[in-house]
């Protein structure tokens, strides 16, 4: 599998990383930069003051994390949705009230810094520089796992695209793949079994399974088997290795 | 062989939410939402990009430096010398109507009021009213805090002493007689800037709040007097003075100083004609190879001109497009294989 080929925390994975987020830092600044030099607002008074640029730096920063991070969610429950919607409106909301008049009249020393939001968020050309440098951070990634998709899917790819339906999540920490509940809570394992190979893959990329001497039961399905491991005695701590791995990376 | 549990008081609850069985969605990159989705932002884009050019492009600017940094450019003979309110002018033509409603702007270069210790240095309290910062300013301030006899400055502090106090006038030459530009200085700070954040002390008449205190260090006239027409636009809602106080965040900016009053002669905006600007020229920029220039600009949906906008969409627009026919290829050619 991926994690036995050391596909996802390698060196060129963190350089990847590395470019990803130098390029989205520079977007971040440049385009809000560029697009607010010599701006002004519709009725000719000006925007470019350091607290407002600085909200719209943050704006666009939240937004595009947030999007990075449902792009990253592979199964969206009630509770995903809740906490990522609420983080999302709760910022502007946040925003909007550190930089309002009523905390002002409180607390006038701390939010010194109030009007920006109001003076900036009723402006057209920072709504279109927010969403253009949201789509240009954004759009990359999506493209370029679109692309890799189809060029080089790995295993758990394969597994999504086979499985285009709605499904239950299955428990036992799978917590990023569809994993193997209904085969898990399906009781199969309680049997014993005669040694065959029964697999729930044919795809080739399971080569590792097939090269190992055959005293291993060569089921790529076993992986789940070492949750067991209480049930069953005779297991060798490989097929483990794999599944702590699918456990910890995605 | 299966040990059979015996229920235990720390079993978890056969709930959805305990065992993990939520039900779920799973969203997917699949070939029939991206690359539509690619496409329709695409267009999306360039259309917007389109309407920002254009509206970008119809708004007119004129800009007029006058920092007067090399002999021959106007206004060099009052860079050059150290006399206060040195007058010069600027003269120019309009060839066509310049449409109204037309902002008369400052515009300085390489002036960093994003430093940060400038931009700290400023007492909150004292411009919101509270006269007993009036007497003790706060630390922030310094070393604009105190005179060199001990007194207290009032506005204190680096952005207050630094505020821009070049004046203009405009006139017009039209068949032999000139004619004064009406200019209005009323409402171009932030709303919220005149309304809340600065107060004047409640005290009439004003100028007694600031007995015991002195004027910042570079002003010609104290906080009361800075507009002897307006009695309503002195003390610390001068409108010059908000207008200054909102630290711009880059280091080459504009600021409003006025806009043409669209009465009369003016209300469809500027005509075409010959035009003089009367500049009284008092701040000093060259010191720090700064530059002074004055900008007419109309506006639209979209604020100034800015064509950055415009054809940054454009471009992304275009690429999008570009990508989306990557992608069909790709995806058409490395069909992804879905026997299992």
């Amino acid at each position: 599998t991926d994690c036995q080929k050391n596909q996802y925390f390698n060196k060129k994975a963190f350089v990847s990383y590395l470019i990803h987020g130098c390029y989205c830092s520079l977007i971040i600044f440049f385009i809000p930069w560029a697009s607010m030099n010599d701006a002004v607002r519709n009725d000719g008074k000006d925007i470019v003051s350091h607290p407002s640029f600085a909200f719209l730096l943050q704006t666009c920063l939240l937004i595009v994390v947030h999007t990075q991070l449902s792009l990253d969610t592979y199964y969206w429950t009630a509770v995903n949705h809740f906490f990522v919607w609420l983080s999302t409106i709760g910022y502007f909301a946040i925003s909007v009230t550190m930089y309002s008049n009523g905390m002002f009249y409180v607390f006038p020393s701390s939010f010194p810094l109030f009007g920006a939001a109001r003076n900036t968020l009723n402006q057209p050309n920072v709504w279109l520089t927010i969403f253009l440098t949201f789509l240009l951070c954004i759009l990359p990634v999506v493209a370029f796992r679109f692309i890799f998709i189809q060029l080089r899917p790995t295993i758990n790819d394969k597994t999504f695209l086979s499985s285009i339906r709605r499904s239950t999540r299955s428990g036992y920490a799978f917590s990023h793949s569809q994993g193997y509940g209904d085969l898990v809570t399906s009781r199969k394992f309680l049997i014993k079994r005669p040694l065959k190979m029964t697999a729930l893959f044919t795809q080739t990329d399971s080569s590792i399974f097939q090269n190992q001497p055959q005293h291993y039961r060569t089921i790529v399905v076993t992986v789940p088997d070492c949750i067991f491991s209480g049930f069953k005695q005779d297991r060798t701590s490989t097929s483990c290795e794999s599944s702590l791995c699918s456990w910890g990376f995605q | 062989m299966v040990k059979q549990e015996s229920e235990s008081a720390n079993r978890p609850d056969n709930t959805a939410f305990t065992q993990q069985r939520l039900p779920a969605w799973q969203p997917i990159l699949s070939a029939g939402i991206v690359i539509p989705g690619f496409v329709l932002i695409g267009l999306a884009f360039i259309g917007i990009g389109v309407a920002l050019f254009v509206t970008s492009r119809s708004i007119q600017v004129l800009e007029l430096d006058y920092t007067g940094d090399s002999n021959g450019s106007p206004c060099s003979s009052c860079s050059q010398s150290v006399v206060t309110n040195c007058k010069c002018s600027l003269n120019f033509t309009l060839t066509t109507l310049f449409q109204g409603p037309v902002f008369f702007y400052y515009g300085l270069s390489n002036y960093f009021q994003n430093y940060r210790r400038y931009g700290a240095s400023k007492d909150d309290n004292q411009l919101y009213g509270d006269l007993s910062y009036f007497t003790s300013p706060s630390s922030s301030c310094s070393p604009y805090d105190y005179d060199s006899s001990k007194k207290p400055i009032v506005p204190c502090g680096s952005i207050a002493n630094s505020m821009f106090n070049d004046t203009f006038t405009l006139t017009w030459t039209v068949n032999g007689t000139t004619n004064n530009v009406p200019l209005d200085g009323k409402g171009i700070a932030w709303w919220t800037d005149y309304n809340i954040k600065y107060r004047n002390p409640s005290v009439t008449p004003l100028k007694n709040a600031f007995n015991g205190t002195v004027k910042p260090i570079n002003w010609a006239k104290p906080a009361y007097e800075l507009d002897a027409s307006d009695p309503s636009n002195n003390g610390f809602v001068n409108q010059d003075f908000l207008v200054w106080m909102r630290r711009a965040a880059l280091p080459n900016f504009r600021k409003l100083y006025r806009r043409i009053d669209a009465s009369g002669d003016y209300q469809k905006g500027l005509p075409a004609g010959n035009y003089t600007i009367d500049i009284a020229y008092n701040y000093p920029v060259r010191a720090f190879n700064g530059a002074k220039k004055i900008v007419f600009s109309n506006v639209s949906w979209m604020g100034g001109r800015n064509e950055f906008l415009g054809i940054a969409y454009l471009v992304i627009g275009s690429l999008c497009v570009v990508m989306s026919i990557v992608m069909l290829i790709v995806y058409a050619k490395f069909k992804f294989p879905d026997e299992e």
